[in-house]
């Protein structure tokens, strides 16, 4: 076991969140701060360990390549829609989704794509919503939000399309593998 | 929450039969190793992250947030629940607890789903870690660009939604 750097941010928020309790409620404040850290655990780990799993699994049935390969050369609202689909099953954090993002853009995919590929994983991810938001926020929470949200991810890359014609915001040409 | 368990390791199931027929048992071993190797790094993280949330809960000022947001606070309520969610850090280990909490507290549902919305797209964590470093400023910029108007059409939509939700 060892500690990564975004490892001590969380401790050093810890300690500083501990010490926020202790000035202002005394330790009963603490113990209650602890009370609610255990029962959350509690609540997301079976899920996290499924989640966990999924990404496992998932990452074997479709590469990196695959997604690339199916995007890359493809262009207007279908692209977008693909775009959208393959952000929405992309499993796991973003340690997954930018390494993919970024073989998108060097295999030819265009902003509006890359972009509406990251809001649909970072919106409508269907990972995130099974592990933490339907867990944690409820069934009618995670229907409403979902569901306003789906239409987004187009809505983006398009906006992104009509954006990068400007120079201000013209994207550089994607680096060479 | 038992519904969604249920779906989840179906889903798990499934899928670990289709690999398996697939690949066989080696394919199996991998993407093993690889949930494991991810959630290694989340061991000490994910407690931590937790503690700090629940720790930041009981003393954040909840009660002052939910009367800017409110369920009547309308578009102004959004755009400042889209605010807050944008600056909010860490991941949904810290993000979710928090918004249930801030629902749960008496705040509007369109509110918490603009917050949500606002910390799915601008993520300034996850900007300054991941996106900035592998895709340069200048994506960074053009996605920002791109997405500034998302939480508001969130909040908005989910707005209109809500009377239709059984």
């Amino acid at each position: 076991m060892t500690f990564s750097r975004s490892d001590y941010v969380f401790l050093a928020l810890a300690i500083g969140g501990g010490a926020a309790c202790l000035r202002q409620g005394g330790l009963p404040l603490v113990a209650a701060g602890l009370a609610e850290a255990g029962w959350l655990l509690l609540i997301v780990l079976p899920q996290l360990a499924a989640g966990l799993l999924l990404g496992g699994l998932i990452s074997r049935l479709v590469g990196r390549e695959k997604v690339a390969a199916l995007l890359g050369t493809k262009s207007g609202m279908k692209g977008l829609m693909l775009a959208t689909a393959a952000g929405t099953i992309t499993p796991g954090g973003p340690f997954t989704s930018f390494p993919i993002v970024h073989a998108l853009w060097v295999a030819g995919a265009d902003a509006g794509a890359l972009i509406a590929y990251l809001t649909a994983w970072a919106l409508i991810g269907l990972n995130r919503l099974i592990v933490w938001e339907l867990p944690l926020m409820g069934a009618e929470f995670a229907l409403v939000r979902t569901l306003v949200c789906l239409p987004l991810p187009i809505v983006a890359g398009l906006i992104a399309r009509a954006l990068v014609r400007s120079p201000v915001l013209a994207l550089r040409k994607a680096p060479a593998e | 929450m038992i519904a969604a368990a249920i779906t989840i390791w179906s889903i798990v199931a499934t899928l670990a039969l289709v690999v398996f027929r697939r690949q066989g048992r080696s394919g199996l071993a991998a993407a093993g190793t690889a949930a494991i190797d991810q959630g290694r790094a989340l061991m000490i993280r994910l407690p931590l992250a937790l503690l700090a949330a629940s720790f930041l809960m009981q003393v954040l000022p909840v009660d002052a947030l939910v009367g800017v947001i409110g369920p009547q606070s309308g578009l102004a309520g959004i755009a400042v629940a889209a605010l807050i969610g944008g600056i909010l850090p860490g991941g949904p280990m810290t993000s979710f607890p928090i918004a249930l909490v801030i629902l749960q507290g008496g705040a509007g549902l369109p509110q918490i789903v603009a917050l949500i919305t606002g910390w799915s797209v601008f993520a300034l964590h996850r900007v300054l870690a991941y996106e900035a470093p592998i895709m340069g400023w200048r994506f960074v910029a053009l996605r920002l660009a791109a997405s500034l108007v998302l939480p508001l059409a969130a909040g908005l939509m989910a707005q209109a939604l809500l009377p239709l939700v059984p």
